[in-house]
């Protein structure tokens, strides 16, 4: 491999987004429709045509990185697999109990999520594990059997097993898992010691169930897409972006989809993560916005904000470390992002109380909004803007994908008449509401955590992010927005920069005075999994970075604190000094004398790719700044009407800084300067937008 | 620094979000601090923000039924320590005939001060694993004074700038079976105070110390317009409603709960509580505060608005309970299990609040959390308290089904998980699960109760159970029936609701929470409901066709139709 080319693919729900990178920072990218029934005819169709343009033989190629939202999707549609669970006897409502908890208050119409496995499915075994890890009931080989019947019988497809104290003792698990798969070598198995086995058996099941749930549709997809890839001639391995914007190999993927869930949107936030160290701005919103949804999440002194525990969730869903219960529990590593319905393909209605309502549901790619003309005829967000002259009325993508502004029109008319508004009346009002409702994403990862959004930038991505931004930003007061090079790409740009990261755990649970021994030996086992599965990957000797986190509290707490074991600071009353520390910093008090105990020691197994993207290199295939240069009439705001506006090509803003009314075009974005508004060139290849220019 | 305009609706909306925000991380800061289950799993604590006057401007989602008991604790602490507080100090007070409500829930309130000046408190209230007195817990339902209830403290001065007074702390830890977890907790509340200080602190550099006191005026009073203006759009009148407690433990009497809610032209709301029981001879009598606070957060379960939650939507409600009843009850009237009244008084409100607007109020739910303690010595020898709560399930609601596996919505409580729990205790938890066919039928069916079971480790404990809602199950709303009683049995044999007995190894205590009342008539319910209700195994197909006129095949769950028509014409006393 003397090329080290490297691909991006990031699958949204309309668009699938490819990039191109050669090792000399020059960058190609194509933009092709999402084709839902198989994501990978999309992936594939749109590569073969990127290798021809870039002249790049696809045995060159020495990796694939992919983001997909074949794990989401499944779950949000509830089209998993036909899911079992096996638990330990008496417990079998763990999974629908769970915590209890409302995560609103004083609300008595509140929905509790359905539980990913229905009761009848959930079946019990005898079997009992104490505490210690000791053996109280043995394993009733013969019901696990049973069981397993039972499942081929009714038709399930995956089962999860989660017995109670099984991260203390994980044989009970195997073994059941073991006869599971002997009895029915057809059922897909996933035991919840081999996820992440940690104390909470709430936590645990879940996270085991959502794995079972989306095994099948993850697993027979990255089979076709490997198939399909080899069918064009590439053969280079394949990793998939995680939840907590790493990369994990494709067995891994495979295995256990559960860390892929939020694979989607991570990749727009590494590649946020990266320009922000690369151009020195520390804080920001970043602000992705597709064809189905928009999303948000923080960049805080160039590093994503993560949690260690998620709850997926249809509508607005903001992890928070405190309220519970409005979701799926998923204990694993993901950024903190948040979701709402909005996006190009979003279909404009009206509701039975004649109020107008725009998404969640989406046109998606195909047929697409309207104005595409492949059948859709209610509009879509993409037929408004095309309406008020926000996109180029003859093709998108860079003229690649023609469309006809008359069945927007026509589409946009047909619920204008419904409202008994004007034409521009209705488009305006889609597109204020989905900025409205764009504007609440943002608000849910700043103001709601009392983070004032004033005071960060806004990185605005994705197909639609550029052509909404000033608008969002205004309802927030924020002033400055970001167009990062390649805007309408920007997450599988964003993915050539993350690194392959694998998460394992050993639960340790002993004072931290008397757990030398024990660290030892969980060390010793988890340098030996996490260099493994690193090795699998191709990562190996230096390439590989082994951050271990010691998990630590007082001595009947519940809650831990994570304290990194640097180099060398595997000396116990070193860490008890640092835990010490941390606590005080973060709480304001130590206790010296008290116990302190180890409850989890952590391990995030790094690959570096020698081929990592950074932007200080990045060298734009011409084609993507190029764009038309003209007039036409856009409307900005309703009292104004539509005003002359000037259409230029992205690569103009080179030339001086452009002030609005005007639109920048290229191939993957739109970006729209409402009047007011000016954008000049920034560092690492962005455009930066002053929303409010020359007011104070 | 600038004074924002109190008028710039963003700056209002952020400043109202960031309180939300920074509550809740007070709230966060007691969950990961603190020491005992009680607290930190189960989260039976509280948060809140006051102004300067001690008005509660912002809550964490954490236990409402605490929360509207803050202002006469406030004025207690005001009363005595009116202008001597200094910046890192923290009162803390329990004592229920000074404001507080049982000896367990500890109060701290800690000032803000910005540039010298009050502007703000941090309020952390906590129930603690144990205060001393007769019965591990300190909970005990059984007690007849107050003085047999623990340790009761007046407001008083825990923390002075920064450090917890050693006077204090030895006192405390004294009286208190498991020192390390109560001082344990309190230094948790003490360290969530101050990350509200800090907040509070960011915060009003960002808007200014004048800007902030106005924009906390500007959002009691926002709240107090919102909750006006929905409850004038009620229907006028008086509305009656009696609902019942099982027993005090000690008389087989039912303590009856006694309210009518009047809607007043002005938009507010007279809760009068005459005609309610005396007060009784058991802990189960609620002092005026937290009848107080049961009666807000019921109404506000009536309010559909997105109103804040804040002291303002209190200046609507006024509430009354005679002196020397169960819901005001005079000193030394022991008030240990109370919260059982504070549940009954939400259930009681909601049977009058389902008068005036049936379209939100659901059928009652299980009633209130069962608490059962243990506590005894490990086989080292060192002592152990258990306090764990069983939660419950919502009736049915007039458009959907009752919740099962939920909090009482007075409440947010968590469970503790049974890995936790039996980590800490010598217990074995041995069941955690539905109870099938407890749920009242009804159109839409209440949910079903909870079951959990406990088996004893060490060689012998004290076992405390306060359970209610076994003789008066929860009600059913517009012909739907009541849900299945709640139940104990000690090695399989039914024993009573409320109990105190010694505990042996290896013997095993069981708890039936009480299913949730049906909405409607249940014969109404769709057919596939009931089928996939049987599916699940969460309705007999006995009882789907006792209850639901529902034919169904046991096994296979299947619904026959046309056999289900045949029997709901014949039970209807239509022609076939």
């Amino acid at each position: 491999m003397q090329e080290r080319v490297r691909i991006g693919a990031d699958v949204g729900g309309t668009f699938t987004d490819l990039v191109l990178a050669r090792p000399d920072g020059r960058l190609f990218v194509a933009k092709v429709t999402t084709t839902p029934d198989d994501p990978g005819r999309g992936i594939t169709a749109g590569l073969s045509a990127l290798l021809a343009e870039a002249g790049v033989d696809p045995a060159s190629v020495a990796e694939i990185v992919h983001g997909t939202t074949v794990a989401s999707n499944t779950i949000l549609q509830k089209t998993g697999a036909r899911t079992g669970l096996l638990t330990t006897r008496g417990f079998r409502d763990v999974l629908e109990i769970g915590r209890i908890r409302t995560p609103v208050m004083f609300d008595l119409s509140w929905r509790k999520p359905e539980p990913l496995v229905p009761r009848r499915w959930r079946l019990e075994v005898p079997e009992r594990i104490a505490a210690d890890g000791s053996v109280v009931t043995p394993l009733d080989e013969a019901a696990v059997r049973a069981a397993a019947r039972f499942f081929c019988r009714e038709g399930v497809e995956a089962v999860a097993i989660c017995f109670i104290h099984a991260y203390a003792n994980p044989t009970h698990e195997r073994r059941a898992a073991a006869l599971l798969r002997e009895e029915a070598p057809e059922l897909l198995v996933t035991a919840s010691c081999e996820v992440l086995p940690e104390i909470g058996e709430y936590e645990r099941t879940s996270t085991a169930a959502v794995n079972a749930y989306v095994l099948p549709a993850m697993r027979g997809y990255l089979s076709r897409l490997t198939d399909r890839l080899a069918g064009i001639g590439l053969r280079a391995p394949i990793r998939v972006m995680a939840s907590n914007a790493g990369l994990i190999g494709l067995a891994s993927a495979r295995e256990r989809p559960v860390f892929a869930v939020g694979s989607g949107p991570a990749g727009g936030v590494a590649g946020a993560a990266e320009l922000c160290r690369t151009i020195g701005v520390e804080d920001l919103v970043a602000f992705d916005m597709g064809g189905t949804t928009a999303k948000a999440s923080v960049i805080e002194r160039g590093m994503p904000a993560l949690v260690s525990e998620y709850e997926f969730r249809d509508g607005i869903s903001s992890p928070s470390r405190f309220i519970k219960g409005a979701g799926y529990m998923l204990k694993v590593p993901a950024v903190d992002i948040a979701e709402v319905g909005s996006g190009g393909g979003s279909i404009a209605r009206v509701d039975s109380g004649g109020l107008l309502l725009v998404g969640p549901e989406s046109a998606g790619g195909d047929p697409g909004p309207a104005c595409y003309g492949r059948g859709t005829v209610e509009p879509t967000l993409t037929d408004a803007n095309m309406v008020l002259g926000h996109l180029n009325p003859r093709a998108l993508a860079g003229g690649t994908l023609p469309v006809d502004p008359d069945l927007a029109r026509r589409a946009v008319a047909r619920l204008a008449s419904r409202l008994g508004l004007s034409l521009e009346a209705t488009a305006f009002g889609i597109r204020r509401l989905a900025n409205a409702s764009m504007a609440r994403a943002i608000r849910a990862v700043t103001v709601e955590r009392g983070k004032d959004p004033r005071d960060l930038a806004l990185l605005a991505f994705g197909g639609g992010g550029p052509l909404h931004a000033v608008d969002v930003a205004r309802l927030l007061g924020i002033r400055r927005v970001l167009v990062p090079p390649a805007a309408g790409v920007f997450s599988a740009v964003g993915m050539l920069a993350a690194e392959a990261a694998h998460e394992a755990v050993e639960p340790i649970l002993s004072p931290l005075e008397a757990a030398g021994p024990l660290i030892a030996a969980a060390r010793r086992r988890l340098e030996q999994v996490g260099r493994a599965a690193l090795a699998e990957e191709g990562f190996e000797g230096r390439a590989v970075e082994l951050r271990f986190t010691a998990e630590l509290r007082y001595l009947g707490q519940s809650a831990t604190l994570a304290v990194p074991i640097g180099d060398g600071s595997w000396d116990l009353a070193a860490l008890r000094c640092a835990f010490d520390r941390a606590y005080r910093a973060t709480f304001g008090y130590a206790i010296e004398e008290d116990v302190v105990e180890l409850v989890n020691l952590r391990l995030s197994a790094i690959g570096r790719g020698t081929g990592r993207l950074t932007f200080a290199q990045l060298r734009l295939d011409p084609r993507a700044l190029a764009g038309e240069r003209g007039e036409r009439a856009v409307l900005f705001d309703p009292e104004s009407g539509f005003v002359p506006t000037r259409i230029l090509p992205r690569a103009a803003i080179l030339d001086g800084p452009v002030a609005g009314p005007a639109i920048l075009e290229s191939y993957d974005t739109t970006i729209v300067l409402p009047p007011g508004s000016v954008a000049c060139a920034a560092p690492g290849g962005c455009v930066a937008i002053e929303t409010e220019h020359g007011r104070d | 620094m600038t004074d924002a305009s109190a008028h710039d609706p963003v700056t209002f909306a952020v400043v109202k979000n960031a309180l939300d925000a920074i509550v809740d991380e007070v709230a966060y800061t007691v969950v990961r601090t603190a020491r005992s289950e009680i607290v930190k799993d189960v989260m039976d604590y509280s948060a809140a923000i006051c102004d300067a006057e001690g008005e509660m401007v912002a809550q964490a989602k954490t236990i409402a039924q605490h929360l509207g008991a803050i202002p006469e604790a406030m004025a207690a602490v005001k009363a005595r320590f009116s202008g001597r507080l200094e910046p890192g100090d923290a009162v803390i007070m329990n004592d229920p005939y000074s404001g507080g409500m049982h000896l367990p829930d500890v109060f701290m309130f800690y000032p803000i001060f910005v540039e010298g000046e009050l502007l703000a408190w941090s309020v952390v209230i906590c129930h603690h694993t144990d205060m001393g007195g007769r019965v591990p817990g300190s909970n005990a339902a059984d007690s007849t004074e107050i003085w047999q209830e623990g340790l009761r403290l007046p407001p008083v001065r825990l923390y002075r700038a920064g450090v917890m007074g050693e006077t204090l702390e030895a006192l405390i830890g004294l009286n208190v079976r498991v020192p390390d977890r109560v001082l344990g907790d309190l230094r948790a509340q003490y360290a969530a105070c101050r990350v509200g200080e800090e907040q509070i602190r960011a915060l009003a550099g960002r808007y200014g110390v004048g800007g902030l006191r106005g924009l906390f005026a500007e959002l009691l009073d926002y709240a107090e317009r919102m909750t006006r203006a929905e409850i004038r759009s009620w229907p006028r009148g008086t509305f009656r409603f009696t609902d019942r407690i099982d027993g005090d433990g000690f008389d087989e009497a039912p303590v009856p709960l006694s309210v009518a809610i009047t809607v007043r032209e002005d938009g507010s709301l007279l809760v009068d509580w005459t005609g309610s029981a005396p007060q009784v001879k058991g802990a189960i009598n609620s002092t005026l505060s937290f009848t107080k606070s049961n009666s807000y957060l019921s109404v506000r379960c009536a309010l559909r608005g997105d109103i804040p939650n804040n002291a303002g939507v209190f200046r609507c409600i006024e509430v009354r309970a005679p002196a020397g009843s169960v819901l005001n009850p005079l000193p030394p009237a022991p008030v240990a299990a109370r919260a059982l009244t504070g549940y009954r008084v939400v259930d009681t409100m909601f049977g009058a609040l389902a008068q005036i607007v049936p379209d939100v109020i659901p059928a009652a739910g299980e009633g209130g959390n069962t608490v059962v303690c243990l506590g005894g010595r490990r086989p080292d020898g060192r002592p152990f308290i258990m306090v764990d709560m069983i939660s419950g399930c919502w009736g049915g609601r007039p458009d959907r089904d009752g919740i099962e596996a939920v909090t009482n919505p007075s409440q947010n409580l968590s469970n503790t998980p049974v890995e936790v729990l039996e980590r800490q205790h010598p217990v074995r938890v041995e069941e955690y699960a539905l109870v099938p066919d407890s749920g009242g039928a009804g159109r839409f069916r209440g949910g079903l109760g909870l079951a959990r079971s406990y088996r004893l480790l060490a060689d012998e404990a004290i076992l405390q159970v306060r359970a209610d809602r076994v003789r008066f199950p929860p009600w059913g709303l517009a012909g739907g029936l009541p849900g299945a009683p709640s139940a104990n049995w000690l090695d399989g044999v039914p024993v009573p609701g409320k109990i105190t007995t010694i505990l042996r190894r290896g013997q095993l205590v069981r708890h039936h929470q009480a299913g949730g009342g049906g909405h409607g008539d249940p014969l109404e319910r769709d057919p596939e409901a009931v089928a996939r209700d049987v599916w699940n195994g969460k309705v007999s197909a006995e009882a789907a066709r006792r209850l639901y006129g529902v034919i169904v095949d046991p096994l296979s769950a299947a619904l026959d139709v046309e056999a289900t028509l045949r029997e709901r014409r014949a039970r209807k006393g239509e022609p076939a």
